[in-house]
């Protein structure tokens, strides 16, 4: 059992402030198009959600404070990490077979 | 054949035997599981955003033009949908751990509300995107259409594929809601035995945060406006 207690009025008050934190955060992204980083609405949108994510993952999932979970969640998001920089980083911009592979040469790719 | 009870016997640094008792109760063991759970499902979600990134490099202005036509006006009502949806599950919980069972309840209803709310609206977006000839297997995506480049439809396959197995999941949250509102009634889930609560809720909460990542890649990089789309 879950023996930790609790401060019913204080935990609320996190959740409230969280859910706070993320309505703003998803205005951002609304507006962040529109607004700063224009030229670069992936790269925004991609840091708006990570701090979305971090938020839900310490607060909403309780991880703050978890040694040994939170640790197995860095290192799948590192394996992870490993992959993406893999192919994105050095396979895509080494591709050989543009001109073999049909999702790249397909006929009305561009 | 009833085979006689033997029970499991672990011994300490010193030497001393221990009878192991059940895990039913093993509330860390319970956690951690649920846990390396959700490691497969973020690499799941992992492998599936990382095709997406490597199509998304191979054909960036199709990926924008794409985007800029889904409706972000429903695609940001069920981002909120959810966001709320996640509060009313924590809440529920927390409810549990102080004892208001009769709150808790209420709190997976209200949960179990929001999430059909999600799926309905998901369905209109499906709906009209179906209605618009766009849909997997379908129209404008049947691989001898000239309709659409080659890279949106790479994107509205990724799109469908990947909402459509976040909808799985939202489903069998739904489901696993109503199961844990009759452990509930029948007393096995309480203040003092709640791993499954927590545990549901912690589904629910990675649910949620696919969606995170979900909503922007697909909604949200083409929302400075694209040169076309479907």
């Amino acid at each position: 059992m879950d023996t930790k207690t609790i401060d019913y009025q204080k935990e609320r008050v996190v959740y409230y402030k969280v859910l706070v934190g993320l309505l703003l955060l998803t205005a951002v992204t609304f507006v962040q198009p529109h607004m700063f980083m224009t030229h670069s609405t992936f790269l925004a949108q991609m840091l708006i959600a990570v701090a979305k994510a971090w938020l839900i993952v310490m607060y909403y999932m309780h991880l703050k404070g978890e040694k040994l979970i939170g640790a197995s969640v860095i290192f799948a998001l590192f394996l992870v990490a490993v992959f993406f920089v893999i192919v994105i980083g050095v396979d895509v911009p080494n591709f050989q077979y543009a001109t073999d592979s049909y999702i790249t040469s397909a006929p009305n790719a561009n | 054949m009833a085979h006689a009870y033997v029970p499991e016997i672990a011994i300490d640094r010193e030497g001393n035997e221990h009878e192991v008792q059940g895990w039913q109760d093993d509330f860390y063991g319970g956690k951690l599981g649920f846990w390396l759970f959700m490691l497969t499902e973020v690499m799941m979600f992992g492998g599936m955003f990382l095709a997406l990134a490597y199509y998304n490099t191979l054909h960036p202005q199709d990926y924008i033009n794409a985007s800029a036509s889904l409706n972000r006006l429903l695609g940001g009502t069920n981002t909120v949908i959810l966001l709320v949806s996640a509060l009313t599950m924590g809440l529920g919980l927390l409810k549990m751990r102080v004892g208001d069972v009769k709150g808790a309840k209420l709190m997976i209803w209200a949960t179990i509300i929001l999430a059909t709310a999600f799926l309905i609206i998901k369905g209109f977006e499906w709906t009209a995107e179906y209605h618009h000839g766009v849909f997997l297997m379908h129209d404008k995506l049947l691989a001898d259409s000239t309709a659409l480049p080659f890279g949106q439809k790479l994107f509205f396959g990724m799109y469908f594929t990947m909402t459509g197995l976040h909808g799985l999941h939202i489903i069998i949250g739904i489901g696993l809601m109503i199961w844990l509102l009759k452990r509930i009634n029948a007393n096995k889930v309480r203040q003092d035995h709640h791993i499954l609560y927590w545990n549901i809720a912690l589904y629910w909460d990675i649910v949620h945060l696919i969606w995170v990542f979900v909503f922007p890649y697909f909604y949200m990089i083409g929302a400075a406006g694209g040169t076309g789309g479907h």
